[in-house]
């Protein structure tokens, strides 16, 4: 006996599915209500934090901006996160071309380094360098905020740019070196090139990484010298008025910005290396 | 052929001479601004400047300490608990997910995760806070008379640590799901599998990897958190990283915070260790994603 | 152009414990197309590694004309080299991959490109120059790849198993497209395959590897007909293997029995190594075995298969060993079934003893 086959143009309503549905849309509510919720505060016209604001204003983002201690702030920590991202992508991308296409004995050394600054918690490494940046006077100083967010970043960078590399034949630089390249010139023309949009986008991470880092920044900071986030941090709990909100919703801004940057060069890469476009 | 030479002599791989000098500048970095300072500040808590566990011994010798451990370890675990019953749906449906709705969700994991963990931690004091959004939405529904103590309280720090520790548990459980080829599903399914045995015989244990490291992740970071207990608890709910910068920050005294670093990193240490064995510390981040 | 010889002398390539190589000397003519064949593991890519400057040698030398090359970087040392993956460069058009080794030799910006179309029209593919490698297909890839080779007109172009990537029909198009180029331009060519038949068909010597060591140098016919040892015998060609007890052996040949209980006898030139102990192993090829009425070895026959031109004769002698013949569809075989026993009998020169 032969069933009858039977004939489904759409799939039956089901109640699992929707449960889970429903489910994953609160969870995700969840997660971006507080985020939503900042933003329409930062135009809030009154003195004080309110939900809904009673009008529209950018009076906030004014003082924010007209603010010199929130002015200092913002520029050191921009001047840091630029030097770290310049330093930790430059650094990063040696250290994952040197895994990806070396053989050095050290490689298992240098794998273990790379995930310790992601599993030793940031407070331990926090007061370890302010102890010794106290003894080398680089409390508050540009190179100790450098170099400690250099640490944090590094373990991103190197996870960005050796997953691009692995996605790169390591052929296709013998082919190169076949064709009269040394193996500088390869990296420079071929390989290069190809992992070009995942350093472009770990050095917009380290960027991010720097520019929001508070717990480190909270301590290698001195009282002259403080960090955005160290600012945020101490007027977080006694400042009552929207001009947080708006800085809140600033640095939103700029992290939707480095997301969308950086999934723009994914794509990009990926396009490269599945070839262009048929024209 | 020199030794020199031979050392510089590359081929199919770059030469061990190149090999090691690319890969300088990252052990320099790590050795001066990770290692030793790491080194030194443990060294304050067993040197004084002879060997001594005085430091350790007071720890593990007052009540208080032990209850801030304990408590520390606690935290951790409901945290990690409650990121995986958040979590684990959201990976299962944006891994069965494509195109426009894929990336939608992916954001809101994404977004989280690369915002300023001060901003999220903030939002949540604004909304817990005794005249914030919360109470005042309550009261104006009528279902309280009086606002609620809600900020500096264990609820509280447990939320907004799960809050801001889910994308942690979210991609490593995505990428392990989206790596199942459906064909094993379909072949669950073909052998007479109902849809919940397929998920509970074939995803579950195929997703565990992810469930581990994701579990891990959340777990480590938790135990060191600093900025969210901080803000968002009271001395009630301190945890081990608000004592350390207590003792550092207000007491100076560093022998007994290098003391506590010490606990601290024996701990995350020895479970990261634990892990490395069973699983591969390289999952850690997604390893080769 | 004219290529010139490549001289491999005593090559020993060691990993730690572990040797690829071992004490392999090859000459090969200017001009000459070389093939290296031997299964995964036997050393031939190595090998080509070695000669192309990526892997190093423990001990011997190479020479590449009179250079040796030894020491000499990979991008010194004037090769072109086609890869078992094309390894186009993915991000520049065909144009451009085919005038990379110009551009890495300095030549000024138009004479690259008109050198490029020049050796691009030499593969066919003039037309494709302004395309990217994605847009084109396994053959077409590998035939710019080709072009990128021998662009800058190198002495010795060394190909890494360049078809296996390739589906049947396409890689006979490519021998012949090879051979053709091979014969246009005089470039001395050393190959890296596994495949036997495509070694067979297309170079003019073949050097057999084995487990790191050469096993024979010598042109398709004297392999295929004189094997110099057991493993080559086995690996080039399908052959059939018979335990036979000597019975005598000397200076002019040998006298062996067959399973069955005839007797064979063998002069030295079919003989590989000295048969000293009672037991030998003979070798016969399947097409050369015919039914005979006496002599010969009985054989039960297990399976008929016709495939056109030939019937496979699946058969197994009374000692076990499993026979295999491939008769000629003409050759006036009787129909043949399961069970029926039958003897299997060769031709004199026919067949080999291996000690």
């Amino acid at each position: 006996m032969t069933a009858a086959i039977p004939v489904v143009h759409r799939k039956p309503l089901d109640a699992g599915r929707l449960v889970l549905n429903a489910y994953v849309y609160g969870v995700l509510l969840f997660i971006l209500l507080p985020l939503v919720i900042i933003i329409p505060m930062s135009f809030s016209p009154r003195e004080f934090l309110e939900f809904p604001p009673s009008g529209f204003t950018l009076r906030w983002y004014g003082e924010y901006l007209g603010d010199r201690r929130w002015q200092d702030a913002t520029l050191l920590s921009l001047k840091v996160a630029v030097l770290t991202s310049i330093v930790a992508t430059a650094i990063g991308t040696l250290t994952a071309y040197a895994l990806a296409r070396g053989r050095s004995v050290f490689a298992g050394l240098i794998r273990l380094m790379i995930v310790g600054p992601i599993v030793v918690p940031h407070i331990a490494l926090a007061i370890a360098l302010y102890l010794i940046f106290q003894r080398l006077d680089l409390v508050g100083t540009l190179t100790g905020f450098v170099a400690a967010h250099v640490v944090l970043a590094l373990p991103f960078v190197i996870f960005t740019v050796a997953a691009a590399l692995s996605r790169v034949d390591a052929d296709l630089e013998c082919a190169a070196m076949v064709c009269g390249a040394s193996r500088l010139s390869a990296f420079r023309h071929v390989t290069l090139p190809m992992i070009t949009p995942a350093v472009v986008s770990s050095a917009l991470f380290a960027f991010i990484i720097s520019f929001d880092e508070p717990v480190i920044s909270f301590f290698v900071s001195s009282i002259r010298q403080r960090s955005l986030p160290r600012r945020l941090f101490e007027d977080i709990e006694f400042s009552l008025t929207p001009i947080i909100p708006a800085i809140a919703t600033l640095l939103t801004l700029l992290s939707v910005v480095v997301l969308v940057a950086a999934w723009v060069l994914q794509r990009h890469e990926q396009r490269r290396r599945e070839g262009a476009a048929k024209s | 052929m020199s030794r020199l030479a031979r050392w510089f002599r590359g081929g199919r791989y770059l030469s061990p001479g190149a090999g090691t000098l690319l890969l300088l500048p990252f052990a320099l970095v790590m050795a001066l601004a990770f290692v030793y300072p790491l080194f030194d500040l443990l060294s304050q808590g067993l040197f004084a400047p002879k060997f001594t566990t005085v430091h350790y011994q007071r720890v593990f010798d007052q009540p208080v300490y032990l209850r801030i451990l304990w408590r520390t370890l606690m935290t951790a675990v409901s945290v990690t608990v409650l990121c995986l019953i958040l979590g684990f749906p959201v990976a299962y449906l944006l891994a069965r997910l494509q195109g426009f709705k894929a990336a939608v969700v992916a954001a809101c994991i994404l977004l989280p995760l690369w915002s300023s963990v001060l901003v999220r931690t903030y939002a949540w004091v604004v909304m817990l806070r005794r005249e914030g959004l919360v109470n005042s939405g309550l009261q104006s529904l009528g279902l309280i008379d009086a606002p609620l103590k809600l900020l500096y309280t264990e609820g509280a720090v447990l939320i907004a640590m799960a809050h801001v520790l889910l994308p942690f548990v979210v991609l490593p459980i995505y990428g392990t799901l989206k790596n199942i080829p459906p064909d094993y599903e379909r072949a669950a399914l073909v052998m007479g599998a109902r849809r919940f045995q397929v998920f509970r015989e074939v995803v579950l244990p195929l997703s565990m990897p992810g469930v581990a490291s994701g579990s891990l992740m959340v777990f480590l970071t938790a135990i060191g958190f600093y900025v969210t207990p901080a803000l968002i608890g009271g001395p009630q709910q301190m945890m081990i990283s608000t004592l350390i910068s207590q003792q550092v920050r207000e007491l100076l005294n560093w022998p007994f915070a290098s003391a506590l670093v010490g606990v601290m990193l024996v701990v995350v240490l020895g479970i990261a260790a634990v892990f490395n064995r069973a699983i591969g510390i390289d999952r850690l981040t997604g390893g080769k994603a | 152009m004219r290529g010139v010889s490549v001289g491999i002398e005593r090559l020993k390539v060691a990993y730690g414990p572990v040797t690829a190589v071992n004490d392999v000397s090859l000459d090969i003519a200017p001009g000459e197309f070389l093939a290296l064949l031997g299964p995964s593991g036997s050393g031939k890519t190595t090998i080509l590694m070695t000669l192309a400057g990526f892997e190093h040698p423990s001990a011997g030398r190479i020479l590449i004309g009179s250079d040796d090359v030894t020491t000499r970087p990979t991008n010194q040392r004037n090769i072109g080299m086609v890869f078992q993956r094309y390894s186009l460069f993915p991000h520049m058009s065909v144009r451009d991959n085919v005038a990379f080794p110009l551009k890495m030799r300095g030549v000024a910006k138009a004479e690259r490109a008109r050198l490029a179309e020049a050796a691009l029209a030499k593969v066919r593919l003039a037309e494709f120059a302004g395309r990217m490698p994605a847009q084109l297909s396994g053959g077409q890839q590998q035939r710019v790849a080709l072009a990128r080779a021998i662009v800058y007109e190198p002495r010795v172009l060394l190909m890494d198993e360049p078809l296996s990537a390739l589906d049947k029909n396409l890689r006979e198009e490519m021998q012949l497209e090879i051979l053709r180029l091979k014969e246009q331009l005089g470039i001395t060519v050393v190959f890296v395959t596994h495949d036997q038949q495509e070694a067979l068909t297309m170079a003019d010597r073949v050097a057999v590897l084995s487990n790191g060591q050469l096993q024979q140098l010598g042109s398709p016919r004297d392999l295929y007909e004189a094997p110099a040892n057991r493993f080559v015998a086995g690996f080039v060609g399908e052959m059939n293997f018979l335990e036979v007890g000597v019975l005598r052996s000397g200076g002019d040949g040998a006298a062996v029995r067959l399973p069955g209980g005839a007797e064979a006898v063998l002069p030295q030139g079919q003989i590989a190594g000295s048969p000293s102990g009672a037991q030998a192993v003979l070798a016969v090829r399947p097409e050369r075995l015919v039914p005979v009425a006496d002599g010969g070895v009985p054989v039960a026959v297990e399976q008929v298969v016709y495939s056109g031109a030939t019937v496979l004769l699946v058969a197994r002698s009374d000692d076990g060993t499993e026979i295999r013949a491939r008769i000629g569809t003409h050759a006036g075989l009787a129909p043949l079934a399961r069970g029926d026993r039958i003897r299997l009998g060769w031709a004199p020169e026919a067949a080999r003893l291996f000690a």
